[in-house]
């Protein structure tokens, strides 16, 4: 039988990479508790936030043990919270020990992603998407392909020189806005707005949004006020990145781009 | 030719939820069934919008639907509704809105921009009271679905 502190440190550990990968935290909860429940844990408690995670078990006993996290607001990974959302299971029913349970983490931390390449080509596709979706043509289509395989460039070279989530933001839709006016320029009937649009949905914080709605309905309130204020600044981040060309392109001479 | 028009929207809004599907790694077996919720909250936005529905209502609606759909396809594949909910939302999340907004602040137009500031809170608001009458659905009703008994948190 494993020890109160072995499976809370995996319990725990789970958690962390969870929440970093974008997992809401009631899920986490439940899955810290839930594993607890399956090695009986006599008495535990669980609170986790946004960013830190805090846990004990059997504390009024011999091996009582607690452990704290914190964990900094990270990107999205949905395969690998699927993947321990997973594991938790097979350790609920005792498909897998804890020791196999280190290793599943493991694996789990290293999961593979999609190459470079193809994460290019489908920012390409997605702001190509949007951009017909919310009104534009089949040549709005074809640019915002094109500039969002740009965005996303210049995205990977953001985060590689580690620039913070505002700059990010800021940055890509600067990039975005001002490539949208220079196609401008080709003289095609183009519909500039249709295309930044497309072009900034990879920026939207849709997620954030989404889990700061799904924690205040588990009333996890803390946690929900810092997503929305996650939420919002990226939205702000994003205005005022596609203000800074269309200032210039006016400052420049450039007539009004919308009624 | 509403019919083409009406398949068409479909197709690419199946096709941009799978590109950010993509891009928020998910699981490459759930990719197809993220696009299909994605695909379907479009759908039932463009169809009420088209018929006349004031776009707020229309995002509420649609948001309900791709919740109750990602929750269906959580209990069946046994995958967090996470997965679909996160990817599927992006096509009605407000992001015309955000940049109207700001557009219009930019050239003087505050009257417009505070209309279309106004609108994106409203779809914003929306689309939470879509998420959360989704969710208020008893997990016991999509247990039915399930193929075999269920131990851990598909719920929520």
């Amino acid at each position: 039988m494993a020890t109160t502190k072995e499976v809370l440190a995996l319990a725990v550990e789970i958690a962390d990479v969870m929440l970093r990968n974008g997992g809401e935290i009631y899920r986490i909860e439940d899955t810290v508790i839930h594993i607890l429940k399956a090695y009986n844990a006599k008495s535990f408690d669980v609170y986790v936030l946004s960013n830190g995670i805090f846990a004990s078990a059997n504390e009024d006993q011999e091996d009582s043990c607690s452990m704290i996290r914190h964990v900094p607001l990270g990107s999205v990974n949905l395969a690998k919270v699927a993947y321990l959302n997973q594991l938790a299971r097979d350790l609920c029913n005792h498909d897998c020990t804890i020791e196999e349970g280190w290793e599943r983490v493991k694996t789990a931390k290293n999961l593979p992603g999609y190459s470079k390449w193809i994460e290019i080509f489908f920012c390409g596709l997605g702001s190509a998407g949007f951009a017909y979706l919310f009104g534009g043509g089949w040549l709005e289509f074809a640019f915002a392909f094109l500039i969002g395989m740009a965005e996303q460039v210049v995205l990977h070279a953001l985060i590689k020189y580690k620039a913070s989530r505002f700059l990010k933001n800021v940055f890509a839709s600067m990039f975005v806005s001002a490539l949208s006016i220079l196609v401008l320029f080709t003289g095609l009937p183009l519909l500039q707005d249709k295309i930044v649009i497309g072009a900034i949905m990879p920026l939207v914080p849709g997620i954030t949004f989404t889990t700061s709605i799904r924690d205040f309905h588990n009333g996890d309130y803390l946690s929900g006020t810092i997503h929305l204020i996650d939420a919002l600044t990226t939205a702000l981040c994003i205005a005022v990145g596609i203000c800074l060309p269309l200032a210039i392109y006016s400052y420049m001479g450039g007539g009004a781009l919308l009624p | 030719m509403m019919w083409l028009e009406f398949i068409i929207q479909f197709v690419i809004a199946m096709l941009a939820t799978i590109s950010f599907a993509v891009l928020f790694t998910a699981p490459k077996k759930e990719i197809i069934y993220c696009g299909l919720t994605g695909a379907v909250g479009w759908i039932v936005y463009y169809l009420l919008t088209n018929n006349g529905m004031h776009l707020v209502l229309a995002s509420g609606i649609a948001t309900f639907c791709l919740t109750v759909l990602g929750r269906c396809f959580a209990v069946v594949r046994k995958t967090p509704v996470t997965v679909y909910l996160l990817s599927g939302i992006f096509p009605l999340v407000p992001g015309a809105g955000i940049y109207y907004t700001a557009y219009y602040l930019f050239i003087g137009n505050t009257e417009m921009s505070g209309f279309k500031g106004l609108e994106t809170l409203e779809v914003a608001g929306a689309m939470v009271f879509g998420i959360i009458f989704g969710f208020g659905i008893p997990q016991a009703l999509f247990h039915k679905l399930s193929p075999k008994k269920i131990t851990l948190n598909e719920e929520s």
